[in-house]
């Protein structure tokens, strides 16, 4: 019961983050999506697996990935944002 | 189909918005859709290696993790170099 309600909570929020990269507008709205895909929903995929694995091989590769995704993310979301900015011409580009 | 089996199936249907924006949008836009992808993948590979019971597919989790970021990092790169 439990790992249904996280399941269900996790995949339509992920699935609301995918919807959402659809219908913004701009590059910078749809990035706010993508970041949001690896926090909440990500957590909520991670808890309903650990509740059924707890803390073996299996739960703690699973840790790893979400936590990967979750820390790593960021670094490429500013990453994409700047070069958004580049090429709508706020910023010089690289030499 | 135990309850992970349908959480997975259900998330393959986020890969269509991401494909629509991949498709129709601006290549930056597309990247982002990518992005977005790469995590879908690696939730919908968590949820089949918990649904089939095989704990060596969680690994296959985190190396999709890792890549998809760091194909985003070197698409940001070109995209910025050349567009």
């Amino acid at each position: 019961m439990v790992v249904d309600v996280l399941l269900g909570f996790g995949v339509s929020l992920e699935l609301l983050c995918c919807l959402g990269v659809l219908v913004m507008r701009t590059t910078y709205d749809r990035l706010h999506y993508v970041a949001a895909g690896t926090t909440v929903p990500a957590f909520l995929i991670l808890a309903a697996v650990l509740v059924r694995e707890h803390v073996s091989s299996g739960g703690m590769d699973a840790i790893a990935a979400v936590g990967l995704a979750f820390l790593l993310n960021p670094v490429l979301v500013i990453a994409t944002a700047r070069v958004a900015r580049r090429i709508d011409g706020y910023e010089a580009p690289d030499s | 189909m135990n309850a992970f089996e349908v959480a997975a199936t259900a998330l393959l249907l986020g890969f269509i918005p991401l494909g629509i924006v991949a498709v129709r949008s601006r290549p930056i836009d597309g990247l982002v859709a990518l992005e977005a992808a790469g995590v879908l993948t690696m939730l919908i590979l968590l949820c089949f290696a918990e649904g089939f019971h095989r704990s060596f597919e969680y690994g296959i989790a985190v190396v999709a993790a890792v890549l998809s970021w760091a194909s985003g990092l070197l698409f940001a790169r070109f995209l910025g170099r050349w567009l």
